[in-house]
Order: C-alpha cells, then structure tokens, then sequence
C-alpha cells in the first residue's frame, strides 16, 4: 500500500505540473493581456509612452515567451514558496487567495454539511414510502427547487427578508458577511451577526443539490434492500429503522463516502454568481475576475489549488473505498 | 509487482528532473550601465549633473526586476535648476487664479432662483426633464450657513468595484479616484467647467511666466499630513522625482509630468515647475499626485513598485493621508471607511479651512447591480449610479421614492461605431457617410436609450465650450443617401445576389464585415439595430460579441473592420490628441487609423495656442473635420443618472458627473435636524 501511495502522489505531482503547464500556455496566449483592462493603462485622456508600456510589460512578466514565465514561476513556487504578485490586487497571489479561504469555507461546509444531513433522511425517507403518492410529490417538489436557478432564488429571497420584511424580527440582510459595528459586539452577538448573513448564501448554496443526493441514495437504497440478507432481517422481525438505517444504509455508504472524498474541490470553488449577489469576498468571484482580467498570478494559483484539491479528493475517495470494503485492496 | 517498481521509479526520475530544471533556470541578470549623474534618494544637488548622460537606459536584458538599483527620477534629463533670485530677475510673472470651488458654486447659486423648495422636490416623482430640473435645483442648493450642516454625519456611499490600492500614485480606477477625491492632496483643481485654478485650501499664490516656461506656486504653512508632519514644497518635488523614476509603475501619470523639464521646491512653501515648451497645457501637466516624502523616501528604493514590501502593504493599510479624510477600516471586496481629521481643517488649534461636512463617509463595495439598488432601496447606501433600464423600470414606485429620489444631468461620455479606415470597406470617407445614413438613429434613441439619452454629433458635447457655435444637425436615417453614396464609392450590386460588392484588385469583394462588441447586451441590441438596417441596402453585417479583454486587444492592434464602444472625456480637448492624430496610431488610440494631416497639424496648434478664443477656433475646427470624414458614426451621449437618498443635499454635475471636480462632492451634506 506504501508504494501505492508513493505512485499516486508522484503521478499526482506529474499531472499537477502537465496541467498547470497546459493552462498556462492557455492563458498567455489568449487574445488581451493584463495591461488591456489595467486601470493605470486604459485612462483615455492620457497615453503612456512605448518606453513605459516596455516597462509595465517587464513588470508583468509579458516580455518573456510563455514558456520561459511558467518555468520562473514554477522556480519561484517550488524555491521561494513565493507565487508572485497579483495585477489586479497589488498584493502577493498568495494572501489574495488566502484572504478567501474563510469566506468561501464558511458557506461551502456549511452548505455541504446541511446537504448530507439533509438528504439522508429525505433519501431514507423516499426509500421508505417508495411509489406512494405523498413521496412522489416531495420528489417533484425537490425537482422543481434542482430546476430553479440559484440567481432567480437569491434575489427572490433578497426581496422577501431583506425589504419586505424589514423592521420584523425575520429580517435578514441584504449582502456582505457582517454588519456595520460588528466589531463593537460581544462574541455572543457576533456569531449571531454572520450566522444571520450567512443565511441566506447558504440556503441558495444547499437547495438546488438536495434532490440530487437524495435521489442518489434512494437509488443505492433500492438495490440495497432488494439483497437478501435485508430479507433475512425482516424474516428475523427487526424493525424498519434497524433494517433501514443499520443494515442497508450502512452498506450504500461506501459510494455516499466517496462522493465525499469528491466533493472536496467544491469546498473552495464558490459560486461566481452567489458572491457577486451576495457581495461575499469568495473564490469564486476571484477565478472570475481573474480570467477577465488575465491576473496570471492568481489564475495560475487557483489552478494549482483545485487541481490538489481535486487529486486528493480522487486519491482520498480511493482510501476511503478500499478502507470501507474489505473487498478491495491494493494490489 | 516489479512493473509497479520500474514505473514508480520512473515517475521519481521524471519529477527529480523537472524540479532540476526548476531550480537552475536562466536568471543571469545584466546589470543596466548606470551612468553615474544619478542622485540619492535625497534631493538632488545642483552640481551633480553629468551632460554626457542620456536618458536612463532601459535596461532590456534585465529578466528580474529586484536586481536592478532603484534610482529616484532617473527620467529627469539632467537640468541644473538656476538660483530662485536668477528667475526672479529674468521672468515677468502673470497671477494667476486661486479660487475656492465652494465659494464659485454658492456665488453661482446666488444668481439662479431655486425652481422648487427642498420640501416640494421631495414629493416630486423624476417622471420627465421639467421635473429632473426641478429635483436638481432644489436638492443642489448650498446651505445659507454652517448651522444648517449637520456636521457629525456619515455618508453611505456605493462603489461598484474595489478599492485596489491606496497610494494616490496608484490611484487609477474610479472606485479609487472617488476615496482620493477624500484623502489626496493636491495644489490644484478644476470646476465644473474645467476650468483649473489653484486651491484656496493650499495655496497663497500661483504665477505663471509670461513666456509660458514657469509656474510658481507658494503654497501654505499650515498645512499637515495625518501623522502630523508638515506637507511642504519638498513633497511636490519628491512627488515629481517618483514619478519620473523608470521602476515605479506610473505610466498614465507619468505621461504629464514628463512633459515638464523640471520641479524644484526652494524652501518650504516655494515650488517652481519649468516647462519644456510654452503649451496650452502645461497647466495641467502641474497637476499630479503628492505622495509623504518623510515616508516615502525612506522604503522607496527597497520597493519602487510602492506594493510589494511589507512596509509598503502595511503604508496601504494605513496610509498617510494629506486630504481632509483618513482611512479608519479597510475591509478588501467589502467596504472602506473614511474618517474626517481634525488635523486637515485646524492648525495650532485654530480653525484655518473649512470643515468638511461628514465625520465619517463609508464606501461600500457592491458589484451586482440588483444588489446596489436594493441595498439603495433599504438606506444601506446613499447614492448610486444608475442604469437607464433601473431608471424606467425599477425605481418608479414608493419603495424607491420612500428613501431615495433620483436625478439625471449631461456627460460627457459618448458611444459611437467605429469603422476601421484601413479596410477596403472604409477606406473611402462615403462608405462611412453612407454608415451614418443607413442607421436608424430615432429608433436607437427611442427604444433603446428611452429617450433619455441625446444624439452625439462630432467629439465635443454642444454645451462644451470646444464644439462649434453651431453644432452639426444629428443624422436621420436615410437609406437613399445611403445607396447613392455607396454607389459613388464604387459599391454596387453588380451580381444580383442582394448584396453589394466591389471590383478590388481584380477581385469581386462582397460587403460583408463585422462589427465587433462588449458582451453588454444593450450594446449588442444597438449592433443588431444596424445589422438590421444594413441589410435593407444589401450590405452584411456580423455582429460578434467578446470579451471586453479580447476587444480591448483588437482593437489595440487594428484586428478588426467595425467596433462600437465609448470615450469619455478628459479635462482638456487636447487629451483627445491620442485618439486621432496620425502618431497615435500606432502610439496612441487611434484604433481605426485615421489619418489626416490637416487633423494632425490642429492638434500641435492647439497645444501651443495661448489665446482662449482662438485656443476654441481650432478645436471647433477638429470637431467640424471629423465630423465631415466620419472615422466613427457617433451615436449619443450618455446622461449620468444618479440615484441619492433623501437626506443629502448639495450635489451639483459637471460633465463627468457629480464627484471629482471643484467642488463636487466636497459640496454634499446632510441637514442638521431642524431642516
């Protein structure tokens, strides 16, 4: 198992750097460049002259071919620790991604977590009461919320707590992660303060993926209890939960616990359009921004983020698989 | 198991050869030829100068930018500064203005009666122009006296992007020239007209020489940044030298100042500015940025980038303010706060300039503009700009005018079709004429603009003092026009397929181009109006939405046939210079390569011309050329539509909006509690 983890990971380390080499030829040899939409570069009413445009493109980086960049940068990375500076922030890539960590992981756990809590037992339950009229309209119900953009959500919600309920207790706000005078309150009201800001991103965040998991566990559930082993029990006299939950529920876990190993890239991608809606300092916003502003830096250092966190996640996944199922080993 | 062994071994081999690669890499960096005329980072001593040394070499080999000294105004040619005695005895000095644009606007107030009283215009609904002015009148009246402010305040303003730098050499964005409009500080100014004058605030006189070559400035002695130190000349001439050093990245500010020969402060409150050449626009070349020298001047040359040292991260957290605001909270992406300091309008405890209006203005920073106007909606911000389809749509009802009102005014920023004149198809000034013709201008104005919008005739607004005394009549569509001209350019449809063609060069051309747009889609429904109205003269036009990025870089490198996009515009008419003149097609904007040699030898008049009235002439006569060749089809203007909660009162417009001219919003405040 040793040498299968030494395998994944330098193999992991190649296809980091096929990737980041493949996505930086990319984006250096997109049509515009960060000078294009640089304030200090577009002001109509005044030109630079060429010698100056000459240095803001030895600044950036852009006199180099493409190649030769990425090898610095990979020098710089793998050397330094140092992931440049950003265009667009005026600050090291590193504390610009940094700065969006805890935003964006304060809405996606919480969101990833109200999902699974959720849609266990809303899977459980569609198992359960399978067929019958009142789980076949919960099922269409959970369609229509997948069906419903999340941006036509946001705002809806936006109109309802935010303005028409102003002023009543249910009031929730409007954007941002916390409040004017957030500073001046005790630990207590704080936390209540980005709970409540956070309620509203999250439900946007959680809605739409509740039927699609559900629906993924009621389908493993279905060819869980057809075994017959779940046949025995019931023969035995066990009641529904035990049959249900400790017996065949344990068994669909396997794939359900490694769609979490999957899911970990999700953790930190954020949602462009939620944050910009919600005015939340997220990661997603930033990958967006930074293609359109060609910020190399970040996009390069956002590349690199997913593509680890996606490879641990496979490679987390496949741990969790072979560990669950005494089946697999590694051979 | 040994295959496992063998690949494992090689992926260990391939990854210990990349990092190999890695580390070594080619960072030779050639030291430039520093000539040795350069100064320290002090002030530079008169007799240091070497004639033989050229203009900073750029040093093009240099692959990392740490490896090369930072050397403070190495762009400055060497010039040895005469004596102050020695300019005094040879120049014949002109005053010139020092005005306080407060005082201008309520003396302007002064002659023009209030259409409404503030109580009426808080009823009214901004339903059509009589109403706006109406609304305008009343809401922009100054108040009588001081009593009437209520002076412990805050402004809630909007800012729909974030606030990337606080240095004010940096400042490039509009989300930044508004906090610098709060915290910079400047010698001079510019009214609503633009006309510049220096600031009563901190200046005690201001000349100019008559032969044009220099402008003195004795600013005043009470004058102090926020950590206390005193704001003296030797801060302007500081200033000057950063920007006129080659590794700090200041290029648009950097191309006025190099147009001076020189700054130098000859004691504290003494600065005189030497000018190359007497130009109409040395007066603006004057006008830039001014950064602490006590603090700059020590952590500069470890980081010329003025971004990247940790002193410099800690200065943009906190920096060192010379305006009447100082930043309290900075929140990246979130909001900005400024607080008003006592140490701006007192000194030595005594009152000695105005106090600004607001104790605290908050920024907050909303990019979706939903958000914006329900967080306008609910009081969270106070103004905001907004879209023509916000103000016919969204903010009609009592949930907006509950809090808010609203109120248009002229700017001057308009929206045109440009047509490449290097293209077979635009080459001939007709075809472009016939362009203008084909477009149906009133339905564009109507459907698409609401109506709100005017139609643009030619480079300078009809109220800007530049157009000519009478404007140019707008185009109506005219689809006859339209087919003679392009049958006089040669464009017929010789084949009978339905569209027209040419004989180039032995070959039959089709007219088929396409025009190339922003993916805004209002901007796209005025490009598919023209594709519509093109085709009822059989000429084919591709409407491709991009990127604004991908377009900014055709268009930077001619790689297209047809464009729509917009200017705004800047103080001075000779700014438009980089638009049109032949040089600035390859070093300016000129991105449809017009070229005309009669344009081009205007523009170098105008720069020399002294003379106000005939300054105008020669800018009226530009306007009247273009609009005869046509490079673009102009469409309209863009009125500033602005959205401001009910409590504010005081904002007037100029033709770049409400902010960031004399007094702009300097001029905002709210009512104490008894008005």
């Amino acid at each position: 198992m040793f040498s299968y983890l030494i395998r994944r990971v330098l193999l992991g380390i190649l296809t980091l750097v096929l990737i980041t080499f493949v996505v930086y030829g990319l984006i250096r040899n997109m049509p515009g460049s960060p000078l294009d939409t640089d304030p200090r570069m577009t002001d109509p009413s005044r030109m630079p002259n060429p010698a100056d445009i000459e240095r803001m493109e030895r600044l950036y980086g852009l006199d180099k071919p493409w190649y030769t960049a990425y090898f610095t940068w990979m020098r710089n990375m793998v050397v330094n620790r140092d992931m440049g500076q950003s265009f667009v922030h005026h600050e090291p890539v590193v504390t610009v991604i940094g700065e969006k960590f805890y935003p964006t992981l304060k809405l996606s756990v919480s969101s990833l977590t109200l999902t699974y809590l959720l849609s266990i037992p809303l899977g459980l339950y569609s198992t359960a009461r399978s067929g019958r009229t009142d789980e076949r309209i919960f099922t269409t119900v959970l369609y229509m919320l997948y069906s419903f953009p999340t941006f036509v959500a946001a705002l809806f919600l936006q109109l309802l707590f935010a303005i028409k309920l102003a002023g009543t207790p249910f009031e929730l706000p409007l954007f941002g992660m916390t409040s004017d005078g957030h500073a001046q309150m005790n630990a207590v009201q704080q936390a209540m303060d980005e709970l409540r800001h956070m309620l509203l991103p999250v439900t946007c965040y959680t809605y739409g993926s509740l039927a699609y998991l559900s629906r993924f566990i009621k389908s493993n559930m279905e060819e869980a209890i057809r075994q017959d082993y779940i046949r025995t029990a019931r023969a035995k006299g066990l009641g529904p939960f035990r049959v249900y939950v400790f017996h065949a529920f344990r068994n669909t876990l396997i794939p359900f616990v490694t769609l979490i190993g999957l899911s970990l890239p999700a953790l930190l991608s954020g949602s462009i359009i939620l944050e910009q809606i919600f005015s939340w300092p997220g990661m997603g916003r930033l990958f967006f921004e930074s293609i359109g502003r060609r910020d190399y830096g970040v996009i390069m250092g956002l590349t690199l983020l997913f593509s680890v966190l996606t490879l641990l996640g496979q490679l987390l996944a496949d741990m969790l698989y072979a560990f669950l199922d005494p089946r697999i080993t590694f051979k | 198991m040994s295959i496992s062994r063998i690949l494992t071994q090689l992926l260990l081999g391939i990854s210990l050869v990349i990092f190999l690669g890695c580390s070594s890499g080619n960072d030779t960096s050639e030291t430039s030829d520093a000539t040795s005329d350069t100064e320290s980072t002090s002030s530079r001593s008169p007799d240091s100068s070497n004639p033989d040394a050229t203009k900073k070499a750029e040093s093009s080999d240099r692959t990392d930018d740490s490896e090369e000294p930072f050397v403070l105004g190495d762009l400055v040619e060497p010039f040895d500064p005469p004596a102050l005695t020695e300019i005094e005895s040879q120049v014949t000095w002109n005053d010139m203005p020092i005005k306080d644009s407060y005082e201008l606007l309520k003396d302007r107030q002064a002659s023009e009666t209030p259409m409404a009283s503030v109580e009426e215009a808080l009823d009214l609904k901004n339903t059509d122009g009589e109403q706006n002015r109406k609304i305008l009148s009343a809401m922009g009246r100054l108040p009588a006296a001081t009593s009437e402010i209520d002076l412990d305040a805050t402004w809630n303003r909007h800012t729909a992007g974030d606030v990337k730098s606080t240095n004010p050499m940096m400042m490039s964005s509009s989300a930044e020239f508004d906090v610098a409009g709060l915290t910079g500080f400047g010698l001079f100014g510019f009214d609503w007209t633009f006309e510049p004058f220096a600031s009563t605030d901190t200046v005690i006189s201001w000349q100019t020489s008559q032969n044009g070559l220099y402008d003195k400035v004795t600013m005043r002695n009470d004058l102090t940044w926020s950590d206390g130190t005193l704001i003296t000349a030797h801060d302007v001439e500081f200033s000057y030298k950063v920007i006129m050093s080659s590794l700090v990245p200041v290029p648009a500010v950097r191309s006025g100042t190099e147009q001076l020969k020189y700054v130098k402060a000859y004691d504290d409150q003494t600065v005189v500015f030497f000018h190359k050449e007497s130009l109409a626009t040395n007066v603006w070349n004057i006008n830039f940025p001014i950064i602490a020298k006590h603090v700059y001047e020590n952590t500069i040359s470890e980081d010329p980038t003025l971004e990247q040292s940790d002193a410099h991260a800690k200065l943009d957290a906190d920096p060192v303010t010379g305006g009447p605001y100082v930043l309290v909270k900075r929140e990246r992406g979130q909001e900005i706060e400024l607080e008003r300091r006592p140490s701006y309008y007192t000194f030595k405890g005594k009152e000695v300039r105005d106090k600004p209006h607001f104790k605290k203005v908050r920024f907050r920073i909303i990019e979706d503009p939903n958000t914006s106007l329900l967080a306008l909606k609910r009081g969270d911000i106070e103004e905001l700009q907004l879209t023509p389809e916000q103000w016919q749509t969204q903010t009609e009802n009592e949930d907006f005018y509950d809090n808010n009102t609203k109120v248009y005014d002229i700017e001057w920023v308009y929206f045109y079709f440009g047509w490449n004149c290097d293209t077979v198809f635009f080459e001939d000034r007709r075809v472009r004429q016939a362009m203008g013709y084909a477009f149906d201008h009133q339905e564009m104005l109507a459907e698409h603009r609401y109506n709100m919008d005017q139609p643009c005739t030619g480079i300078f607004h009809y109220t800007s003092r530049w157009a000519p005394e009478v404007s140019p009549e707008p185009l109506l569509q005219d689809l006859d026009r339209a087919e003679t001209l392009l049958e006089e350019a040669g464009w017929t449809d010789s084949d009978g397929d339905g569209v027209l063609d040419k004989d180039i060069n032995g070959t039959r051309v089709p007219f088929e181009f396409s025009i190339l747009v922003s993916q805004r889609q209002d901007r796209i429904d005025i490009c598919n109006l023209l594709r519509e109205n093109l085709e009822n003269i059989g000429i084919i036009c591709n409407v491709r939405p991009m990127e604004f990025t991908v377009l900014q870089d055709r268009a930077r490198k001619h790689q297209f046939q047809a464009a729509f996009a917009g200017w705004g515009t800047g103080t001075d008419p000779d700014t438009s210079e980089n638009l049109w003149t032949t040089k600035a097609i390859d070093q300016g904007r000129n991105y449809v390569k017009y070229s005309n040699t009669e344009v081009d030898a205007l523009f170098e008049k105008g720069k020399r011309e002294l003379d106000p009235e005939e300054r105008r002439k020669i800018y009226q006569k530009i306007h009247l050329l273009l609009w005869e060749d046509q490079p673009y089809t102009w469409l309209f203007f863009r009125n500033a539509y602005f959205g401001f909660n009910k409590s504010l009162r005081g904002y007037n417009f100029s033709a770049r909006g409400p902010y960031n001219y004399g007094p702009g919003e300097g001029a905002i405040f709210k009512p104490a509690v008894a008005f």
